[in-house]
């Protein structure tokens, strides 16, 4: 789900960067640092604007200055039992892995309806059953989020296509 | 899934059960409470600080937790029940078994693996601890669904009639490299080399090296015929890609050998999900079983594991001198066949061409640490930018060639040449591409598919309980074992010896060479005799004392050189030996024959003084023999001005472990023909009372002064001896060269280069075996016990007794030096008279003539000028 977050982040600037557009430097900083990382049990999407960029302190030490930005964001936080389309970017016996957005997500062939299974003799191998839903690198496909882990930086998810509506999209 | 759950080892036994809370058939939540007990323990109580304390028996009550979710099935405990140890306690039908886990979650419930709790003795991440998916590390599979999937590929797989194939990338089916001399070739239609290249396809890789090599081209040459191959094989197996190179260049590769994704499919693995750095393992394919997998790969030492599953195909080699450009973590390469210059075509350049860089060879080297790795990595490939090593090749093929015209030019035009510009000269091509190993191969892969599925078929009707339609996965042969087999009948009844391709210093039993030519059925033989039928010579050093030995035999020997072992191991038969012999043998054979004769003829005189030499101290002669032949060898071969039996002796007179007992060989063999050193006229004692130690000394002085004596050895060695090509180039001999050319300098250093000398025979014994054991460990005690109040302590007695006279002992040593002296000189003499074979003076060198031409070779060399030498000369 998407939400609109309000956060906070310190960024240092270096002194040849010190200077009248300062605090534009700052916000661009914050951009290229933050955009797209997963923080936590959010990804970061897109920062909308930084509201609130402080006097910048000098760190003593290495004169690096330091700002405290206050910035909005677009995040995006998935959940357990949220439905989200994705892409499917690889197969194996096992089930498969398609990405939404930045995460990629594990569909096992254990949950996946009965008619559907796992077809190696298909180039590329893909899950199919045999009349319209066939699953292969690139189908589009709704999964519904069964379980979510996170490590630092990394977000684990397992899907599930067995329910209704879930599965291939067709185009 | 029904699973029997025990106590665990963590209570404190005995216990007994009081209540049970739940009954069968109701569902249960991990860290519930099912059922409690009791358990007494002792506790200390009363009044610590009088020490009035004594201990109570007390009860405590407790609950056990549930370790899983899901459904009781049944007690095997009830109420009342005293336990003693650990037992079963009870069965549940799981809800989950976490079979499939994907980054710590169950992809099938969906819970967190990695959850610890008091409850359960085991994580529930160890349910799952195989990976065994191409392309992701992070999906870990149970071994229970290992099994069904691996089942469910056999099955398959016996359905289509195919086998699994796992294809490394990397000089197997193509050579990569990042010279960006290949493109500049590719844009040029004049260069020699275009059309050679005009084939090599290319990439970039956005994640590749960083630094200098960083966005640079990677130029992907395939096989010849690799295309056909594929088509032809993929209808027998399933392709599997397995490299030691990133992901992202294995996509790459597999995207140019294979555009339709028909072949590979997503089969592809590559070092990042490999998970070992060093080694390829087929368990990590297949964990299960690899009875229907085979694996071609270059290289062997790179799947410790999985050998009988192995074909190795000779390293392609197509742009020269780059190598394998992912092998940076791979353990460094030994032993390998580096094809002979004569099979690299443009002549002279093969030499020129860069071996391996030396670093590569260097065989001690422990294996890197991940980072280090890396950035050794990284250097190579700046380096291949940099250095142009291609280009550098063409440069100097191109000088080579210029010359050439240039030598044959001059003469028809005379002085025409200014008036009309040179004719455009035809430049040689550096690259060619004129390798047939695929046809092989793909012959191999056929044989060996046809000879599966007949085992699979007898198998299966062999066994009455299985109908005859049905697949039966009990039934599978195991590929390796019949590829062992097929593999065996290769080089059946070949008896072969190597000389001068195992380094020295390795059991060549157990090196690479050694275990492939095991492989291949042949007998593995360390020394010559009359039943082998090939001899294996190194085709830089073809004069090695093995070589000579086989002479003797030639017609029944065959003696080639590696490319005819190279070629038998990628034909899989016996090739035949023609094109791989060693040139100038015949006429060796022929001489030596002449010299067999005249040592026959003499033998009835000799024999008298062979009893002679029977008598005298023990040690003398084997000594002499040893520090000795290099010297009058080479004054012979140069004064008759014939290199064609120039020989390296001292290459091969220890070099390494196969070499061990062909010492003891030779006595036996030369004790027929040996010089009658002592013919009569001659008191071996007469030489010692001229004999100049004074000046001796000296010159072991000026000797040690003047530093290493390897370095000045080995200078003279270079002048001397100039047929002696490429010494640097050929790592491997090096070393053997120099301890016993050390053994000739002088009669001091020696003694020390007796020691080397028996340390390095002395680590062979221990590793021989077969019919030359005995023999073996013979001479070496024999040596052994010659030299142990010898030559360490000769020297020192003699220096003292300089003044004195010599005691009998020592007169009949010296004396003997001083004839063998004689002896040498008489025959370098003899030889420049005759112009005889060098062949000859080895022999008579091998026995005990040359002792004293080594000690006073250097005095010749820097002109001190020695008494002893010259005056019985």
């Amino acid at each position: 789900m998407f939400f609109l977050h309000n956060l906070e982040r310190r960024v240092t600037l270096h002194p040849s960067y010190f200077g009248r557009n300062m605090h534009e430097l700052v916000t661009t900083k914050l951009v290229k640092d933050v955009e797209g990382t997963c923080a936590g049990d959010y990804y970061i999407i897109a920062i909308m604007d930084a509201f609130d960029v402080s006097e910048g302190r000098i760190l003593p030490g290495n004169g690096l200055a330091e700002f405290t930005v206050k910035y909005r964001a677009v995040v995006w936080r998935p959940f357990k039992g949220e439905v989200v389309d994705a892409i499917v970017f690889s197969i194996n016996p096992h089930g498969f892995f398609c990405q939404a957005g930045p995460l990629s997500i594990f569909v096992s062939s254990h949950l996946m309806p009965e008619e559907i299974h796992f077809d190696p003799n298909a180039t590329p191998p893909q899950f199919t059953n045999n009349a319209d839903m066939v699953i292969e690198p690139g189908t589009h496909v709704r999964v519904k989020i069964g379980g979510l882990r996170t490590e630092l930086g990394e977000m684990y998810a397992i899907g599930s296509i067995n329910g209704d509506f879930l599965g291939c999209l067709q185009a | 899934m029904v699973k029997t759950i025990q106590l665990g080892s963590r209570l404190r036994y005995p216990i007994t059960i009081t209540k049970l809370y739940k009954e069968p058939n109701q569902p249960i939540k991990k860290k519930e409470a099912l059922f409690q007990y009791s358990f007494k323990w002792k506790r200390t109580v009363g009044d610590n600080i009088r020490g009035e304390t004594w201990e109570a028996e007390e009860t405590t009550y407790a609950d056990w937790s549930s370790p899983s979710d899901g459904e009781l099935k049944s007690w095997k405990i009830r109420v009342g029940q005293e336990i003693s140890r650990d037992q079963d306690c009870m069965v549940v039908k799981e809800s989950c078994s976490h079979d499939v886990q994907f980054g710590g979650l169950c992809a099938i419930c969906g819970k967190d693996m990695t959850e610890v709790n008091w409850a359960a003795e085991s994580r529930d991440m160890d349910r799952a601890p195989i990976n065994m998916v191409h392309d992701q590390t992070h999906l870990t599979v149970s071994e229970t669904q290992a099994q069904k999937t691996e089942n469910a590929l056999q099955r398959r797989l016996l359905q289509h009639r195919k086998l699994s194939l796992v294809v490394d990338l990397d000089q197997t089916i193509i050579h990569a490299c990042i010279d960006p001399t290949v493109g500049e070739w590719q844009k040029d239609p004049s260069n020699p080399n275009y059309p050679s290249v005009r084939n090599v396809k290319s990439f970039q890789l956005d994640d590749g090296p960083r630094g200098v090599a960083n966005n640079c081209w990677y130029y992907i040459k395939m096989r010849p015929g690799l295309e056909d191959f594929l088509k032809k094989i993929s209808t027998m197996y399933e392709l599997h890609v397995y490299t030691m190179g990133t992901r992202a260049y294995a996509q790459n590769v597999a995207r140019i050998v294979d555009p339709d994704k028909k072949l590979f499919g997503n089969r592809v693995i590559s070092r990042d999900e490999n998970g070992n750095m060093y080694a390829k393992s087929l368990q990590r394919l297949f964990p299960v079983s690899t009875k229907m997998v085979v694996i071609i790969d270059d290289r062997a030492d790179v799947w410790p594991r999985n050998r009988p599953n192995l074909i190795k195909v000779s390293p392609y080699d197509f742009f020269k001198g780059i190598g394998d450009i992912n092998s940076g973590f791979l353990p460094k390469q030994q032993g390998l066949l580096t094809p002979s210059a004569a099979a690299t075509t443009n002549g002279g350049l093969a030499r020129i061409a860069p071996a391996p860089s030396p670093d590569k060879e260097d065989s001690t080297t422990m294996e890197p640490p991940l980072e280090k790795a890396l950035e050794e990595q990284e250097k190579t490939l700046e380096k291949q930018i940099k250095d142009r090593p291609l280009q550098a090749l063409q440069e100097q093929q191109d000088k080579q060639d210029e010359a050439a015209e240039r030598a044959s030019a001059t003469p028809e035009n005379g002085n025409t040449e200014s008036t009309t510009p040179p004719p455009p000269h035809h430049r040689h091509q550096v690259l060619q591409d004129d390798d047939r190993e695929l046809a092989f191969l793909e012959n191999h892969l056929t044989a060996l598919h046809k000879f599966f599925f007949q085992a699979y078929e007898q198998n299966r009707l062999s066994q009455p309980s299985s109908s005859p339609s049905s697949l039966d996965t009990q039934s599978i042969p195991d590929v390796g074992s019949i590829l062992t087999t097929l593999k065996a009948q290769a080089l059946s009844g070949c008896k072969i010896v190597l000389s001068g391709i195992v380094p020295i210093g390795m059991d060549v039993y157990r090196s690479e060479i050694g275990l492939q030519v095991a492989s291949f059925g042949a007998e593995l033989r360390s020394s010559v005799t009359r039943d082998v039928t090939h001899l294996v010579v190194s085709s830089q050093r073809p004069r090695t004392k093995k070589v000579r030995q086989a002479i003797r035999y030639l017609p029944k020997i065959k003696i080639v050189n590696q490319d005819w072992l190279a070629a038998c191991f990628s034909e899989w038969r016996v090739v035949e030996e023609g094109p791989y012999s060693i040139e100038g043998l015949e006429d060796a054979q022929k001489k030596l024959n002449e010299k067999i004769q005249d040592a026959e003829a003499t033998e009835t005189v000799s024999d008298a003084d062979d009893t002679d030499s029977g008598n005298a101290p023990p040690g003398k002669k084997r000594i002499l023999r040893l520090k000795s032949p290099p010297r009058v060898r080479f004054a012979t071969a140069a004064s008759t001005g014939n290199g064609e039996d120039e020989d390296e002796d001292e290459e091969d007179s220890d070099s390494g472990g196969d070499d061990e007992g062909e010492d003891e060989d030779m006595d036996e063999e030369l004790e027929a023909f040996k010089p009658t050193d002592a013919d009569g006229q001659l008191s071996p004692i007469d030489g010692l009372k001229t004999f100049n130690w004074g000046s001796a000394d000296e010159e072991l002085a000026e000797f040690l002064e003047s530093g290493s004596d390897d370095d000045e050895e080995e200078e003279e060695e270079e002048e001397e001896d100039e047929d002696d090509d490429e010494d640097g180039d050929n790592v491997n001999c090096e070393d053997d060269e120099e301890a016993p050319a050390q053994a000739t300098t002088n009669i001091t250093t020696t003694s020390s280069s007796y020691e080397q000398l028996l340390a390095a025979q002395g680590t062979a014994p221990s590793t021989k075996r077969k019919a030359d054991d005995e023999e073996e460990e013979e001479s070496h005690k024999r040596r052994k016990s010659l030299l142990g109040p010898g030559p360490s302590s000769l020297r020192n007695e003699l220096k003292d007794e300089d003044v004195e006279a010599p005691t009998a002992e020592m007169e009949a040593q010296a004396a003997q030096d001083n004839q063998d002296a004689h002896d040498a000189d008489d025959l370098d003499k003899e030889f420049e008279e005759l112009d005889e074979e060098a062949l000859e003076a080895d022999f008579l060198a091998m026995d005990d003539g040359d002792g004293d031409e080594a000690q006073g070779q250097p005095v010749d060399g820097d002109g001190t000028g020695n008494g002893g030498v010259d005056e019985n000369g």
